[in-house]
């Protein structure tokens, strides 16, 4: 049923008839079976469609009778995936008009749809957005070859849609034979973003690099590359001048300053630059000289001796770089160098020092100069005192992150960091929110504290490091202060809890996070209940990842049906059974249930609790390109069938 | 699966909220990332990505004095010369697996008995020979002395 618009115009239709007003941007709305609407709304607005379930469709007696070519124009204006999804379920020659318009798509899990389904619907696509391995895959526990494999898409994009420009992969196995695919067949290919990949080598950077006339960004973020060298920049045709982002920091070899400094001084238009550790203070300077329009910059090492020249040069340079919003890289950055940098902190929204080991003494005159600042990644060691600096001078900040520079051995912490730091920039910065915060121990009392100053938090991620740590003030679990994080905390959309928590805490979950979509568990909870809670209460739950927690078979089976829901569940570690695999599977069709063991399961006992479990749906069926430890009850366990079909 | 922390949480009854705290158990698995119950292990805990936890472990490294090289020898069982590795220059048990299947033109594992692969083992400061793999990375990197790469049946 149709949303009331204040600002529109209703005209109402009369079968055969339409107004419309090309000049203004139009948005269609249906309301079944009859009256049909058009709403004329100005432009610009944002709105969204009213959909129609697919239930109405068969309700639908007639069309519009709009001239595709009409609706075609009209469609160009439709941007939103989520209004083009509604708009294609209308009737039959709205969804043709539609898929042969759509130039974004976006597939959150690759397995949930065949390539060549996707390939055949839109033929027009300019850009594909995939996902492959579960998110837990960040973490080191999904072994390696389980899947994700970008072949089989570039493929099909290949053979049915040649006018493909960009592709944005994460967490996917990208070979080189896909790169020197994607070079060889999509003519005007223009954007190339591998977020978490593997399974390629510089070999197939420079494949990508000699073919694409047109390349606009390449950027590699946190990839594994097998690095054979740093040739593959030079590469770059004499010819290429379109560069706008360039991201190699994910590489370890040396690529020759010259190339560098050649592509550079012909990318009038590059607007992101990141560079890898191995490129030198001392050719940074010279770099930036080159590229004053930068607006994102990652820096290589910052821990070169320079001499007082080669400083002052450096300084003139960052000086030069009006346009700087984003810093990041900065490994090993001494401390004496830092003051390079205050020049571009006023105009800085976004600084990642995550990699930056300097202490906090160093980084308060950084951070009190960045009082644009909206994005925040620093370690640890900035200390509860540092954060008190956050929470005074970055009055726009809206994503913290903090991370454990006591990572590599739990014991050592003598970082002066507490939950105190958190409840600063809560008390602060009032468009805080984003929070991802690893810390040793946290008190309910700060959580309560920070829910009641940021109701408007969006995402909490809390990881208190030390499994089934207590309140260590109250020695009680940290039920209460999830309580008042999710109560509070209205639009919450993702949460990572961590602690010692009963299954108290959710229940409190699944009563309040109803806008929760993903969820974040680890060594949590008391049983079963604890899951029941999750999958009965949270409407909105999309996904679901858990990992050593001690429930099992009983709420799983019982909420099956809410799983269809659910883009994925992961559980790893925890107590479900071998045989409680097998009764779900068959139960639920449109779900992919799939065990990953590394010991065989053919001699296993039902009762045998499985090492992880990845639930997903798909409309695509069982896999193809499972290895010998995924297993699902289609396979026949037997035989071992598990044929690769990938290159 | 063995429940090597002697400590569990997973009561039925209500909670207990004077648990003892927990020392967690970083014992290493490296053919498969650790799945038993209650373990969390150097690699997957806590949540960071790989290229933080390379970044803190060198770092960690540098803290403890490992700035110079680390050289020890390698044997293979049955060849009198044998060959020196720098074990500084590796991240881990895997890269130092792949290094020397590479070096001895054979497949080298860790951990598990097999008729087919070499195993390797190491010689500790205490002078006991010992399988590679159960300890903790940097643990390793204090009490190695010297490498072989066994034949299978000898394990």
């Amino acid at each position: 049923i149709a949303g009331v618009l204040t600002w529109a115009t209703l005209l109402k239709v009369s079968h055969g008839h339409c107004l419309l007003c090309f000049s203004c941007l139009v948005t269609l709305v249906f309301v079944s079976p009859l009256p049909q609407f058009i709403y004329i709304i100005p432009k610009p607005s944002s709105f969204r469609l009213r959909s129609l379930t697919s239930n109405h469709i068969s309700n639908l007696s007639m069309d519009l009778r709009l001239p595709s070519k009409v609706l075609e124009h009209i469609l160009s204006f439709v941007d939103s995936n989520e209004d083009r999804n509604s708009v294609s379920l209308v009737c039959k020659s709205w969804f043709e008009t539609e898929r042969r318009t759509r130039k974004r798509v976006f597939v959150r899990n690759c397995y949930a749809v065949t390539p060549e389904a996707v390939a055949r619907r839109f033929p027009e696509t300019r850009s594909l957005t995939l996902k492959g391995k579960p998110h837990f895959a960040d973490y080191n526990l999904v072994p390696d070859g389980w899947g994700g494999y970008a072949w089989p898409w570039i493929e099909a994009m290949a053979a049915k849609c040649p006018s493909l420009e960009e592709l944005r992969l994460k967490r996917m196995v990208v070979t080189d034979e896909c790169l020197e695919k994607i070079a060889a067949s999509f003519k005007d290919f223009k954007v190339l973003v591998l977020t978490s990949c593997e399974g390629f080598s510089t070999d197939g950077l420079a494949a990508i690099a000699v073919a694409c006339r047109n390349l606009r960004e390449l950027e590699l973020r946190e990839c594994i590359v097998e690095d054979i060298g740093g040739d593959w920049l030079s590469y770059f045709p004499e010819t290429l001048t379109s560069l706008v982002s360039l991201d190699f920091s994910c590489l370890d070899s040396e690529v020759k300053l010259s190339d560098l400094e050649r592509l550079l001084s012909r990318s009038p238009n590059l607007k992101s630059l990141k560079l890898n550790r191995a490129v030198s203070l001392d050719a940074l300077g010279s770099l930036l000289r080159l590229a004053p329009q930068l607006v994102e910059l990652g820096t290589g090492s910052f821990s070169d001796k320079l001499d007082q020249e080669a400083v002052a040069k450096l300084s003139q340079a960052f000086s030069e770089l009006k346009e700087l919003k984003s810093l990041s890289g900065l490994w090993d950055v001494l401390p004496e160098y830092i003051p390079l940098l205050y020049s571009v902190c006023p105009g800085l929204t976004s600084l990642n020092l995550s990699y930056a080991t300097v202490q906090m003494s160093d980084l308060v005159e950084l951070i009190t100069g960045c009082s644009n600042l909206q994005k925040l990644w620093v370690m640890d060691l900035i200390e509860d005192k540092g954060l008190e600096v956050v929470a005074s001078s970055c009055k726009e900040l809206r994503e913290l992150r903090v991370f454990p520079s006591g990572a590599e051995g739990l014991n050592d912490t003598n970082v002066a960091m507490t939950e105190q730091g958190l409840v600063s920039v809560s008390e602060g910065c009032p468009n805080l929110e984003s929070v991802l915060y690893f810390c040793v121990q946290f008190t309910n009392a700060a959580m309560v504290t920070i829910a009641r100053n940021r109701p408007n938090l969006t995402c909490f991620r809390l990881c208190v490091m030390e499994p089934f740590a207590p309140d260590h003030k109250t020695q009680q679990p940290l039920d209460e202060g999830f309580k008042a994080i999710v109560e509070r905390c209205k639009d919450l959309q993702r949460l990572s809890v961590s602690g010692l928590l009963t299954d108290k805490a959710f229940e409190y979950i699944g009563t309040h996070g109803k806008k929760l979509r993903m969820l974040s568990i680890a060594f949590a909870g008391d049983s079963d209940l604890m899951l029941h809670h999750l999958l009965s209460g949270c409407e909105s739950l999309n996904k679901l990842e858990i990992r050593d927690c001690p429930f099992g078979d009983t709420a799983l089976l019982e909420n099956a049906a809410k799983l269809e829901t659910m883009r994925s569940l992961w559980m790893s570690s925890c107590c479900v059974s071998f045989g409680a695999c097998k009764l779900l599977s068959p139960k639920m069709p449109k779900l992919n249930v799939e065990v990953i063991d590394e010991h065989p399961l053919e001699t296993r006992p039902d009762s045998s609790p499985v090492e992880r479990i990845y639930i997903y749906r798909t409309l695509a069926g069982p896999r193809l390109d499972m290895p010998e430890f995924v297993w699902t009850i289609q396979k026949n366990p037997e035989i071992g069938v598990s044929h690769l079909a990938i290159k | 699966m063995e429940n090597s922390n002697s400590y569990s949480p997973y009561s039925s009854s209500s909670v207990d909220s004077t648990k003892p705290s927990l020392s967690v158990n970083l014992s290493l698995s490296l053919t498969f990332p650790s799945t038993s119950s209650q373990r969390a292990t150097s690699q997957d805990w806590p949540p960071i990505k790989p290229r933080l936890r390379d970044t803190l472990k060198s770092l960690r490294l540098r803290q403890r004095g490992y700035n110079t090289a680390l050289f020890i020898k390698v044997y293979m069982e049955g060849v009198p010369i044998g060959r020196k590795l720098d074990l500084s220059t590796f991240s881990g048990y895997e890269s130092l697996l792949e290094n020397l299947s590479g070096m001895f033109d054979t497949s080298v594992i860790c951990g598990n008995r097999d008729r087919k692969h070499h195993v390797l083992t190491y010689q500790d400061k205490d002078g006991d020979w010992m399988m590679v793999g159960d300890i903790p990375w940097d643990m390793f990197l204090e009490t190695v002395r010297r490498l072989k790469i066994t034949r299978p049946e000898r394990c």
